[in-house]
């Protein structure tokens, strides 16, 4: 049966055909649909994607628990703002610069990968605190409480962005060449050595692997993709507010890979979709509309812990038998 | 042969007020299959333990292949060659025998994330390797025909021989087994007896933690015999069946601390 041994599971037709679908969807939306708002909120759920799919990789992954993203996405977001506006460096540069300045920030996080579970949580989340303390309080640098006003819109090769569709293309292309990333990284030697470090450390390391290096790796590699997506986003909205950044939009992050399913990768995708989403359709029940959010949030849960990813998967898996037991009557 | 590939001098660990492991020195041979047995308590796990650098000594040294490994973590010792199974198995769980034993091959590769990301021809050359000799791995412990099935859902036996897969797989100089017998029936027993045996003749070392006597006494070629954590006898099997003081170690007026396991 097996006579060429396979690493990784082989993906299955359906589930080929299905990416396909979803990538073609994608890119015709805009055709199909071109409101303005709409294409802003899909960037938005793009953007948010990519931090969602880093974090997915550093907790879904390598099992560790960090409610600070929100940290290397605003010093992404800040020094993309900064670099464009205040010394005019071009958006690709800038784009590049803010994925290097958030891991290299992340370096700070390889003492704290020694920690695991509640207490690797709580640093992380006093990291982020501490970062919007900065952006806050260093007005000379990021205006403060002010924000940065008047960063430009994105231009690439001499030509400005100005069509929504365009900025649209941008993020969703940035968030799919990520996730094509990450789905490579996730079959490799190191995406295995990663979750062997999560299921059972002391095994994992009598295996000879450098525990401490490959979880500090999984750390910047996730606060690099977060620092991209903190560039796109200031580019996106044009305006950086500290409190665009605190501790409680490293908690969406969380909700993000929690609701989608930890250790999915399109799990994050759809987490991201539904935390973004959700609260602006509910926007017309005014004050009670997070009060609705929590409710279904407590409701999925209740689903089972693999989420929205495992609640598809299921899906899937009942229409399938009942197609095949349509096709053995039929 | 006959060289020393490991030599351990007064190795002691206390854990609080106990001294799990004391003062014991331990030299294991090239190419022998060398026991550790003694009643509950008696240390030998504690003693596989700090060859393994599960943790550090509390005294004593550690030589392997004539270097000084005393200060070395168990990540570097099995870079450098010393692989183990645990007691209470330590498998990845939601991960497939196949995937499970690869890990074994991690540090013997070199792709890292960006040849995964580009997809380099060192990762695809790696991969294609590490599946190979994961699969040759799960054959040679007789689990070729579960490569695909995840370690969670595989019987007690099966996991437990995953394990000695995982630790093999990059063949190396030395290995720990710490109670593989432990839960198998009598056929098992005797395949494990056997298995252990065909490892020895590829090479590889071996330091063997075990209750199951039959076992033992039919794979060792050396077995030191230890008792509240001292070295109680060391010999042949025959010689130590005979030996007096271990028989009233194990059958005398006997006296064996209260836990179990250690």
């Amino acid at each position: 049966m097996s006579a060429d041994p396979a690493l990784s599971p082989r993906r299955s037709l359906q589930s080929r055909v299905a990416t396909l679908v979803f990538v073609a969807a994608l890119l015709v939306f805009p055709a199909v649909y071109h409101n303005p708002f709409a294409l802003h909120m899909m960037s938005l759920v793009a953007i948010n994607a990519m931090v969602a799919l880093g974090l997915q990789l550093l907790f879904g992954f390598s099992g560790q628990l960090s409610i600070g993203q929100a940290a290397f996405y605003g010093i992404g977001a800040y020094t993309s703002g900064l670099l464009t506006t205040k010394l005019g460096v071009p958006f690709p540069a800038a784009l590049l610069a803010s994925g290097v300045v958030a891991s290299v920030a992340s370096l700070l996080m390889v003492p704290v990968t020694r920690l695991s579970g509640v207490y690797l949580a709580v640093s992380t989340i006093g990291f982020s605190i501490l970062v919007h303390l900065v952006l806050m309080n260093e007005e000379w640098l990021t205006g403060g409480t002010f924000g940065l006003i008047g960063i430009p819109r994105v231009s690439l090769f001499g030509y400005t962005l100005r069509n929504p569709a365009y900025s649209y293309f941008l993020c969703v292309g940035c968030a799919l060449a990520v996730y094509a990333a990450l789905v490579r990284l996730e079959r490799s030697r190191f995406g295995r050595a990663i979750n062997a470090i999560r299921q059972n450390e002391d095994a994992a390391r009598s295996s000879g692997l450098a525990v401490t290096y490959l979880k500090s790796q999984c750390f910047v590699i996730a606060a690099f993709i977060a620092g991209l997506a903190g560039s796109l986003y200031a580019h996106q909205v044009r305006y950086l507010a500290p409190d665009d950044f605190t501790f409680w939009k490293s908690i969406e992050f969380l909700f993000m890979v929690v609701i989608g399913g930890v250790g999915s990768l399109f799990g994050a995708v759809l987490g991201a979709a539904f935390v973004v989403l959700l609260p602006e359709w509910l926007r017309e029940i005014g004050d009670y509309r997070m009060l609705v959010f929590g409710a279904l949030i407590v409701t999925a849960m209740l689903f089972g812990t693999r989420g929205l990813a495992g609640v598809l998967a299921a899906t899937g898996r009942a229409l399938g038998a009942l197609m095949r037991r349509a096709a053995a009557s039929g | 042969m006959a060289d020393a590939l490991l030599e351990g001098r007064g190795l002691t660990r206390r854990f609080g007020g106990l001294v799990a492991v004391d003062a014991v020195d331990l030299v294991v041979k090239e190419g022998t299959v060398h026991g550790l047995i003694g009643p509950n308590g008696a240390g030998k796990t504690t003693l596989l333990n700090l060859v393994a650098a599960f943790f550090p000594a509390s005294a004593g040294t550690l030589r392997f292949r004539g270097e000084d490994i005393t200060r070395h973590g168990p990540a570097q010792r099995a870079r450098q060659g010393i692989r183990r199974t645990f007691q209470n198995l330590k498998l990845f769980a939601e991960m497939t025998a196949l995937q499970n034993a690869s890990v074994g091959l991690h540090a013997s590769n070199a792709a890292g994330v960006f040849d995964a990301i580009v997809g380099t021809r060192r990762h695809r050359r790696e991969e294609r390797a590490i599946a190979n000799a994961s699969h040759a791995a799960l054959e040679f412990v007789g689990l070729g025909q579960y490569s695909d099935v995840v370690a969670g859902a595989l019987a007690y036996g099966h996991r437990r021989l995953l394990e000695i897969a995982r630790a093999i797989v990059a063949r190396p100089t030395l290995l720990l087994l710490d109670e593989p017998a432990a839960g198998l029936n009598a056929t098992e027993a005797t395949n494990l007896s056997a298995l252990i045996h065909r490892i020895r003749m590829q090479g590889t070392t071996i330091v063997l933690v075990e209750h199951h006597m039959d076992v033992v006494m039919s794979v060792c070629d050396t077995i030191t015999v230890l008792n509240y954590g001292h070295k109680l006898a060391e010999g042949t099997p025959s010689g130590i069946q005979e030996n007096p003081e271990v028989i009233e170690a194990y059958l005398g007026h006997a006296r064996e601390p209260a836990h179990a396991g250690a």
